[in-house]
This record gives C-alpha cells, structure tokens and sequence, in this order.
C-alpha cells in the first residue's frame, strides 16, 4: 500500500501518495494551477515556471514550481495569493510574446490574466518548454533531439542539425509541442504577433477566480486531469 | 583521421559516462577542438548518448566545436577594458589576422576570441596570448605581439 500524506493546498486538506509532486495533488483534487511544460508521464523539470506556488514553511513563503515539489507531510501551498497571480501573470505574458502562434499559450496567457503585452512580439516557434526532449530521452530514450547551447542562444536540435539516425519518427515530439495548435485565426506572420483573445467568453478571467477549474480546452495533451476524466 | 590516438585519449574514460567532461576536456587539449568524428568516439567508448555529448560540448565555451588556430588570442572585453579601449584592440587584431572571433585564420596560425573577464582589471586593456598574460594592451602593442608570433612561427620551434 502506498503511503499517502496530507498537504494543505489553499486551505483544502489534501491526501496525496508520499513521492507525488504538489502540482499532481492539487489538480487531482480540482484545484487548477496552470502549467505548461508538464506531461503526466514525463519527468517534470520545471521549465516554464508558470505552475509556481507559495509555500509556507517556519512563517516564511517561498515561491517554487510545484511541479518539482514534493508532497510533505503538513505542508502548506497557497496557489492563488496576489504575490503569485503577479507572478504568473509576467511569466505567461513572456511566453506569449515569445510565442503567439500557439493556441496553448494564449490560452494560458488569458487564463493568467495577460490583457495586454509590455514587450515585443517575437513570434519564435519554440518556447523551450522541453516537452518533445523529454519525449525523446525520458520514458523511451531515443535520445535523437535536445537541448543544445546555452542562455539566449539555448535551442532544440538533433546532433551537429543533421537528421539523427536514433530517430525512429514516432511524432511524440511532435504531438507534444504547444506550437502545433495553431489559433483559431490562423498563423500570425512575424510583425503581425498579438494576442487573440479569442476565447475570452468562454473563460473566466476575473482574477480572484482562478482558482476554480472552469474546463478550458488547451488542446490535445494539454489538459489537466479533471477535464479528461470529465470528457470520459 | 582522429581515430587511433582518440581510442587511446579516452583509455582512462572508457564506459564511464560520468567522465563526459574529463574526455571532452582531453580531447579538447590534443586537438585544440572536438571535431564531430571525436564526438562520436567519444559517445561510443563512454556509453553516452551523442546528444549528450553534443549539449555538454556546446553547453561550454571552454569546448570549441570549431578548428582553432595555433595561437590563441583573447581580448578582454569586460567592463573595465571595455572602457579602455578593448574594441579598438578587439578591431585591430581582427583586420591584423583577417577572421572573425571564433574562426580560424586563413594560415591557421591564429584564432582570436574575446572573454568577458580576466580578472585583471587594474592592467586594462588585457590581452592573453596562448597562456601568457599582456597587460596595457594598445592596437600598436598587439600588432608587434602578432608580428612576433608569426616571426617566431617562421622561425620554427623557438616560441612556445
């Protein structure tokens, strides 16, 4: 039997398996804490930092991505305090302006908040969240594309940019990379960047609430675990 | 080419995947770059995957990925030789050797780069050729340094 803890996640009491991360347990319990660079059966590496939490420890907080934090026995989260919507809501508003050309991450930039941008549009085609590297190396390890270079000039390539050998064109990579769901608009060309906003009726973006799972569809691989238990 | 020394070079690292950065390094000092045929030597004798290999080795600046020339010419650019006139020093050995930072001179006697610091920045503009340290660097200074360095280089072995 699997030993569970209890963790206070915004003020619920939560059990959740010993070795599970903070984000898993919150939003199996339906508390909604956006993330992006998360795939449930990957290693988590905590590349987008959009899933950021509180935590309280000895009266003092500390921010971290709850997806590379642990459960602890009487540990307390707050997901959804000022401090972190602030936060939360830079980070998606440079990923956005990073890259607009993605359905999933304007819709976590309207799910953060993000009404208007305060940096230039770049329209690159990669975010760096890690998700087809991890694809590639973690679970099945091919190991045929990574990380290569560092700081702005950090990007994701087979070795020497040739076409590996190791690549057995199972398309998780692809099936995995927020860039592939385009917005409903279509593509945006580079200078035309913005953001869409399309789908601002269906979601709630009244700040104090986003706390609540309100179903948002952020395409195929990107959704929390309510919202696929409820389309079964 | 590289194939019957690097099989020696990476004895002491052989299915040790920890010892990535000690072979890199090894190779590193033999060739003066890690040529992609090294990599792949290098990924088959250690057991790592050559992405790895290929991340660690572009994920470092001490790596070069490029054939670098016999002498190495780095140019402070940090902040304090920056505003002693690094740039001009930076220009006059770029149009003195005729290659960009990072590549390697058409004789393939030389390679320049420029570091962000050397630590010594009371002695601005500083100026490393190969492991020796010149300080109070000026364009007239570093071209004597490379007019020397060629000399010697006609000469035959005297400069190390």
């Amino acid at each position: 039997m699997t030993q569970e803890v209890t963790v206070n996640i915004d003020g619920a009491f939560i059990r959740a398996p010993k070795g599970s991360t903070v984000l898993d347990a919150a939003l199996g319990a339906g508390i909604c804490i956006p993330h992006l660079c998360r795939v449930p059966y990957l290693e988590d590496i905590g590349a987008c930092r959009l899933c950021i939490v509180e935590h309280i420890e000895n009266g003092r907080s500390k921010i971290t991505t709850s997806c590379t934090l642990l459960v602890q026995e009487g540990m307390r989260i707050l997901s959804n305090t000022d401090r972190i919507r602030k936060l939360r809501r830079n980070i998606a508003e440079l990923l956005v302006t990073e890259a607009p050309n993605s359905r999933a991450i304007q819709d976590i930039a309207l799910r953060c908040g993000v009404v208007e941008t305060r940096y230039p549009f770049r329209n690159s085609d990669c975010v760096l969240c890690g998700r087809c590297v991890r694809a590639c190396t973690g679970h099945f390890g091919e190991k045929a594309i990574g990380f290569v270079g560092r700081g702005k000039d950090r990007r994701v390539e087979s070795p020497f940019n040739l076409y590996s050998e190791l690549c057995n064109e199972c398309g998780r990579c692809i099936d995995l990379c927020p860039m592939t769901i385009v917005p409903c608009d279509g593509n945006m060309k580079p200078g035309e960047g913005r953001l869409c906003g399309n789908c601002e009726s269906k979601m709630l973006t009244e700040e104090a609430a986003q706390g609540y799972c309100i179903g948002c569809y952020m395409g195929d691989g990107f959704q929390c675990e309510r919202s696929i238990t409820n389309t079964l | 080419m590289p194939s019957p020394t690097i099989t020696t070079l990476l004895e002491g690292h052989r299915s040790q995947p920890h010892q990535l950065i000690e072979a890199l390094q090894d190779v590193q000092k033999h060739y003066g770059y890690i040529s992609e045929d090294s990599m792949r030597s290098i990924s088959d004798e250690l057991g790592v995957s050559l992405m790895e290999v290929y991340s660690v080795a572009s994920f470092y600046k001490a790596f070069s990925l490029q054939p670098r020339g016999k002498n190495i010419i780095a140019v402070c650019t940090g902040t304090a030789c920056h505003v002693r006139g690094a740039k001009m020093v930076l220009n006059q050995a770029i149009s003195q050797i005729g290659a960009e930072p990072g590549e390697i001179s058409k004789d393939g006697l030389f390679t320049i780069e420029h570091v962000n610091c050397l630590g010594a920045c009371a002695l601005g503009p500083v100026v490393t050729e190969n492991e020796s340290v010149h300080h109070h660097m000026d364009p007239g200074k570093l071209r004597k340094l490379i007019k020397s360095l060629k000399k010697g280089d006609k000469e035959g072995a005297s400069h190390v």
